[in-house]
């Protein structure tokens, strides 16, 4: 199997995610009267859950990979 | 949707709680929450602030993203309506009624000619009649669902708008935090939700000229709204008028008082009948000693 | 004057007027009382989203499916909300079987009827039709001070397999809400009954090619594959979860999760064939896999509000002891357009390495192994997902949105040479798909 052809891309993504916490870190937090932004419904984590639940669905059927953002579950015969 | 302004809040400790102070509504607007608890406080004064900017969000007829605009803006189509502005609609058609179509939330288009600051001029009696047509409240008609407004005409929720957020904000907070004694003061209109308990009474001063006015009013609960033109007047031919305006004629009210103040149990109930104060002109008093409220007039 | 008759008119009734006035704002500002009995009072805090899915595989499988979901939210944190699910999946889909230069006889997965590939096709099972009935209710409530817990239900039914799960989590509130951290544990009990029962992994699937003298005989050698007629798994998820508020415009999630799957674990309709040195097929096995598997996911996401639009970034790692290890990352940018509506651009990558047991075929010189699938989902490959959404708030204030989306698998040789004729043949089935999503809210 050809592990290797996929090393570079993972360590690409770590690297993103390293900057963007450690740039994060300086002042995290806000006031609550600092909220309106994010009390934005767009800006919830899931901001359309309906959309979500479809996705899921779908690449739990199509991939070998389920859960993360949630539950992975079981639930349907598809895989 | 989009974010347009900034809205902040600033919170100091005062002697008996915290204060939180914002602009909403062209007006600086304070909320004072009595409890020694900063979370507790900020949590009102926040759903205080987003109230307001919800209502003023919703209603102001200087931003051109929301209901009053698509109905200043309708020219003469029929314009859908969500059951708050629906609810509002019905409650100007009930002051329009009860004061014999003095009180008109059509009569705004009065300020194309009519202009309240120092060294504007006198409108011509010609350009004032103008406008006439376009004043009327019974020229719309409405249901639960939508709304029809004549082209050209404007619908202002300016006169009961600041009124109503006050009213709503306190409900917000009866709601949540029934036992705390949270005074909410949007520009002037002000209410106190619940009596405070280290103290008999807030003290409420009154921005006002007058001699034989208490410098400041006592409220344990209610509502306190004050109408007048201390800044916004007109000297014309060394008279002086004011700035409340009789949709009818589309002039100033003659020898109205220069301030109105009433106090009652809702935001709603104390600016509408001072508002109808004024616009009784020289019987104001007689008007408002009818009235089971009590009431300060300034002339 | 006309004043002088107005105010005339307005003193002969001036004493009803605080009484009226009292009247119209108490009617405008709505009693406050909380009636009891207001849960079913659909006009208060209840909320519906609803949507509808079309998805369509070239070639192959395509669904319909429906959401229904009504979450009734009086108050902030406390929340409950009930989805019911309905979808329809019609179509061919790949059993396995790797393509040959002639034409192909397989057995249908019930035992009743056969199903061909022509030459050079990859042999698609077309049978391919289920309609699944799912319902999840879920509750959020405070639970003491800066504790939210959340629990719920779900249950899903298809023809043949049915599920039933429970879910509790608690969630912590720190730092004046900027921080929150989540532990949620879910366990899900489901049984598979196919059409046809299960067929004992490895044995050689039956193909009626007139060597039988009677039906029966034929039946008889098809239910001899068959081990049961149902079996079933059980998954235990545990989700650990840390969001992060960053600054005003700025909010991010981490999540561990853990799942661990036990039971019945293959699926019943796929199989694996057997080729010679020369590459042509001598047999079709059913397929086997281990009977547990214990998943891990690293999961961080981050939205950002920029001045008229918002950036949503996700990135996944995933790794099993099956061998399977995957990376999805997932970027989507909501564009304002105005005040009621918004355009979403959406791209999602992902990629797997194949499971341990992944072969595309088996040879027959060799012994055949204790695990084999050919199921190109636990092979090698890379799936890209381009979408476009469009949203609009009608006059009444509900909320719309359509998407489209193009959705395109493509395999990887795991192998680094092939016998004889599949040198020229296609051996891993690449997909593309396209689904249509609508989406309202009231």
């Amino acid at each position: 199997m050809k592990l290797t052809k996929l090393k570079p891309l993972r360590v690409s993504i770590f690297w993103v995610l390293g900057v963007s916490v450690l740039t994060g870190c300086s002042s995290l937090g806000v006031e609550p009267w600092e909220r309106d932004l994010l009390a934005k419904p767009e800006m919830a984590l899931v901001s359309d859950p309906i959309e979500a639940g479809l996705d899921d669905h779908i690449y739990f059927s199509k991939e070998a990979t389920s859960g993360g953002r949630s539950f992975a579950g079981g639930g349907c015969g598809c895989n | 949707m989009s974010y347009k302004k900034q809205n902040q809040i600033e919170i100091t400790e005062q002697e008996h709680g915290f204060l939180g102070q914002f602009n909403a509504m062209a007006s600086p607007c304070d909320c004072l929450v009595e409890t020694d608890n900063l979370q507790q406080a900020k949590s009102i004064i926040e759903l205080v602030a987003n109230e307001a900017w919800r209502i003023e969000q919703k209603y102001s007829r200087y931003q051109d993203n929301n209901i009053c605009y698509a109905i200043n803006n309708s020219n003469g189509s029929r314009v859908a309506i969500d059951p708050e502005t629906f609810g509002l609609l019905q409650f100007a058609q009930q002051c329009y009624d009860i004061s014999d179509g003095m009180f008109d939330l059509t009569s705004g288009v009065l300020r194309r000619v009519w202009s309240f600051k120092p060294n504007a001029s006198f409108p011509s009696r010609e350009k004032v009649e103008q406008l006439l047509p376009l004043i009327g409240w019974n020229k719309i008609k409405f249901d639960k669902d939508s709304l029809i407004l004549q082209p050209e005409m404007e619908i202002d929720f300016g006169g009961i708008g600041k009124e109503y957020a006050v009213d709503k904000a306190a409900q917000l907070v009866i709601e949540q935090f029934p036992d705390i004694s949270v005074l909410i003061n949007f520009g002037g209109d002000l209410r106190v939700t619940h009596a405070p308990v280290k103290r008999p009474y807030w003290q409420v001063g009154v921005d006002s000229q007058l001699a034989q006015l208490e410098k400041s009013i006592r409220l344990s609960i209610g509502a306190i709204c004050t109408s007048g033109d201390t800044e916004r007047y007109l000297i014309h031919n060394g008279k002086r008028y004011g700035h409340i305006l009789n949709p009818t004629t589309g002039y100033p009210i003659k020898n109205a008082p220069h301030t109105v103040t009433v106090i009652a149990d809702h935001c709603l109930q104390a600016g509408l009948l001072a508002t109808l104060a004024m616009l009784h002109g020289p019987k104001a008093e007689s008007f408002l000693s009818d009235q089971s409220v009590k009431f300060y007039c300034q002339r | 004057m006309q004043l002088v008759n107005q105010s005339k008119r307005m003193s002969k009734k001036a004493k009803n007027v605080s009484t009226a006035i009292a009247a119209a704002s108490c009617a405008l500002l709505g009693s406050s009382a909380q009636a009891e009995g207001d849960f079913w009072d659909f006009s208060k805090d209840w909320k519906f989203d609803t949507g509808f899915l079309y998805y369509g595989e070239t070639d192959r499988v395509s669904a319909v499916e429906g959401v229904f979901s009504a979450t009734h939210e009086p108050e902030f944190n406390d929340k409950f909300n009930f989805k019911v699910v309905l979808d329809s999946l019609t179509g061919a889909s790949p059993s396995g079987a790797i393509a040959q230069p002639n034409s192909q006889t397989f057995t249908r997965p019930s035992g009743n009827g056969q199903y061909t590939a022509e030459a050079g096709e990859i042999p698609l099972d077309d049978t391919f039709r289920d309609t699944r009935l799912q319902m999840n209710a879920q509750w959020t409530k405070p639970a003491w001070e800066n504790v939210t817990s959340s629990y719920g239900v779900h249950f899903s039914k298809e023809y043949d397999y049915l599920s039933l799960a429970l879910n509790g989590s608690l969630a912590w509130d720190l730092n004046q809400k900027n921080s929150t951290f989540s532990a949620g544990l879910s366990y899900a009990s489901d049984t598979y009954e196919p059409v046809g029962g299960i067929p004992d992994p490895l044995s050689s699937m039956v193909i009626d090619l007139g060597q039988f003298p009677t039906d029966q005989d034929f039946q008889d050698a098809f239910d001899a594959t068959r081990i049961d007629s149902s079996d079933d798994r059980q998954t235990t998820d545990i989700l650990l979860g840390w969001t992060q508020v960053i600054n005003r415009s700025t909010i991010m999630q981490f999540n561990y999760s853990y799942s661990n799957v036990s039971g019945y674990l293959n699926d019943p309709f796929k199989v694996i064939s057997l080729v010679d040195n020369g590459g042509i097929a001598t047999d079709h096995i059913y397929e086997n896999r281990p009977d547990s598997r214990t998943k891990h996911s690293f999961y961080w996401q981050t939205k950002h509000h920029f001045d008229e639009s918002i950036m949503d970034v996700s990135v996944r790692y995933f790794t099993d002891d099956w061998g399977i290890k995957s990376q999805t990352v997932e970027y989507k940018h909501l564009f304002y357009i105005g005040d009621s509506s918004f355009i979403e651009p959406q791209f999602r990558y992902y990629s797997q390495t194949a499971a341990d047991f992944y072969q595309p075929y088996l040879l027959d010189s060799a012994a055949v192994p204790e695990f084999a699938s050919a199921d190109i989902r636990l092979g090698e490959f890379t799936g890209v997902t381009l979408g476009l959404k469009y949203g609009w708030k009608t006059n009444a204030g509900n909320e719309m949105a359509l998407r489209l989306s193009y959705y395109k698998q493509s395999a990887k040789d795991v192998l680094d040479s092939h016998p004889g004729v599949l040198n020229d043949l296609e051996i891993y089935p690449d997909m593309d798909a396209v689904f249509l999503q609508y989406t309202y809210s009231f």
